[in-house]
């Protein structure tokens, strides 16, 4: 079965959620990282996040949840982002956002396209494929970055795998409500 | 006020926020004397105006982002300008450093001061931060940039003086945008004038009190507070929507000096 209309409204109001805090996660990181190289990096990229934050909230009003309606991931997900927020090296911030943070958030949308009905759900599914062709240039930038600073290299390469590991698929990341009775609004 | 967790200094008597930070090949100070200019447009010159332009985009990076940070419940819209702002004040900082690097530069080659942080992410109110940073200290960029344009073009140089027009086409947008939240704001909520008062007035005692001393000259021998301001560019302001009593104020300030024809009744 594809996702419910209402179970729609609570990924994208998640992936939202996500969205607004990575966001916040590279805008603190911005004035708090010495090298100017990697603070251009985060900064060119908040704006990116800030971008579909705002178009998920534009379709969780269309999914009957409210203008720019956020929901709180599951606990242990949203503890995984909390730590990795304070992360303070530099190389851990780079490679915890482009290998670890980046490829969960491919994950997740990819799952979501796979389980939804994609005539349905059309513009859900516009705004996921914008959004992954958007994460793949990120990676590319980073790569930049990479030629550009080599000498910033993650001395743990276990390191951005914890946050990638802590939500797997759709339903580790997003708090899905219960069922609506069928004469419920979504 | 909150100190967003980077701790306080005290520069000649005025509390500011602690630097953000930068690379050891930086040498960041705290006054205008400690920094080097040169009045001409010589290759030194150059790279140092662009350098500090460098750092200054770098800082009005790093104010957009910490107002994100600091300010989670402003409305989603403003946010969304403030992640604009952040992610053009970065690629100023990148063109700018691909220039300074085309002319022989590298970072940390000169000084660099980080006022306008230390003083704009100290204040408590968002309102207040787009009083400073977007109000004033870009406003006065597009003076600034309005007439760099044409210092760099008749030095020979036209290729940073396409990069500064591309610049101040960004800048225009942040005033704008920083004008319009403002008058919203207040509309919403009559008290954020008061709040756009004090970091205003905050501001001009910092100013006055960081001012250098009659005669004081900076590393490079340049005697501090000789260079006049630059020329009102009335045309920017404009379409930053600044009001005409605004601007006629600037201008009045200014001693009348524009860089266009004038447009509001005043002598140019």
């Amino acid at each position: 079965m594809t996702l419910t209309v209402r179970a729609r409204a609570d990924a994208v109001a998640t992936f939202r959620f996500v969205s607004v805090h990575l966001m916040e996660t590279l805008a603190r990181w911005v004035p708090t990282t010495p090298e100017l190289e990697v603070k251009v990096l985060f900064g060119r990229h908040i704006w990116e996040l800030a971008q579909h934050a705002d178009a998920f909230g534009r379709r969780t009003a269309e999914l009957r949840l409210g203008p720019h309606a956020s929901r709180e991931p599951v606990t242990t997900f949203r503890q995984a982002l909390e730590r990795f927020a304070a992360t303070a090296e530099t190389a851990a911030r780079v490679d915890g956002f482009y290998a670890g943070a980046v490829p969960l958030l491919e994950r997740l949308y990819r799952d979501y396209l796979a389980r939804t009905d994609a005539l349905l759900d059309e513009p859900s599914v516009r705004i996921l494929e914008r959004a992954l062709a958007d994460l793949a240039r990120l990676q590319g930038e980073r790569e930049e970055l990479r030629r550009e600073r080599p000498e910033i290299a993650l001395s743990d390469p276990d390191g951005p795998q914890r946050l990638a590991r802590a939500a797997q698929t759709l339903d580790a990341a997003v708090d899905f409500r219960p069922t609506a009775p069928p004469d419920a609004a979504a | 006020m909150p100190d967003a967790g980077f701790g306080i200094k005290v520069v000649r008597g005025v509390t500011l926020l602690v630097d953000p930070a930068r690379e050891p090949c930086f040498t960041c100070v705290d006054s205008d004397t400690e920094m080097v200019e040169w009045p001409d447009m010589s290759d030194v010159s150059r790279r140092e105006r662009l350098h500090r332009h460098m750092n200054n985009e770098c800082g009005a990076l790093e104010i957009a982002a910490q107002a994100l940070v600091d300010f989670p419940d402003a409305p989603w819209e403003l946010r969304l300008r403030l992640a604009r702002q952040a992610a053009d004040e970065a690629r100023h900082t990148a063109a700018l450093f691909r220039r300074v690097r085309e002319l022989g530069g590298k970072k940390g080659e000169f000084p660099v001061m980080n006022f306008e942080w230390s003083f704009t992410s100290r204040l408590g109110s968002l309102a207040g931060r787009l009083a400073v940073q977007n109000r004033t200290f870009e406003a006065g960029l597009i003076d600034l940039l309005g007439a760099l344009r044409a210092t760099w073009r008749e030095a020979g140089d036209w290729e940073t003086a396409e990069l500064l027009d591309g610049i101040l086409a960004d800048e225009i947008v942040h005033v704008r945008f920083g004008n319009q939240w403002i008058r919203q704001l207040t509309e919403l909520n009559p008290g954020v004038l008061l709040q756009v008062a004090q970091a205003v007035r905050l501001l001009g005692q910092a100013i006055r009190g960081l001012a250098p001393q009659e005669g004081e000259v900076n590393r490079s021998g340049f005697i501090l507070g000789t260079k006049p301001a630059p020329a009102v560019n009335v045309q920017g302001r404009l379409e930053a929507q600044f009001t005409d009593e605004e601007i006629k104020a600037v201008l009045r300030q200014a001693g009348f000096r524009s860089i266009l024809p004038h447009q509001l009744g005043e002598p140019a």
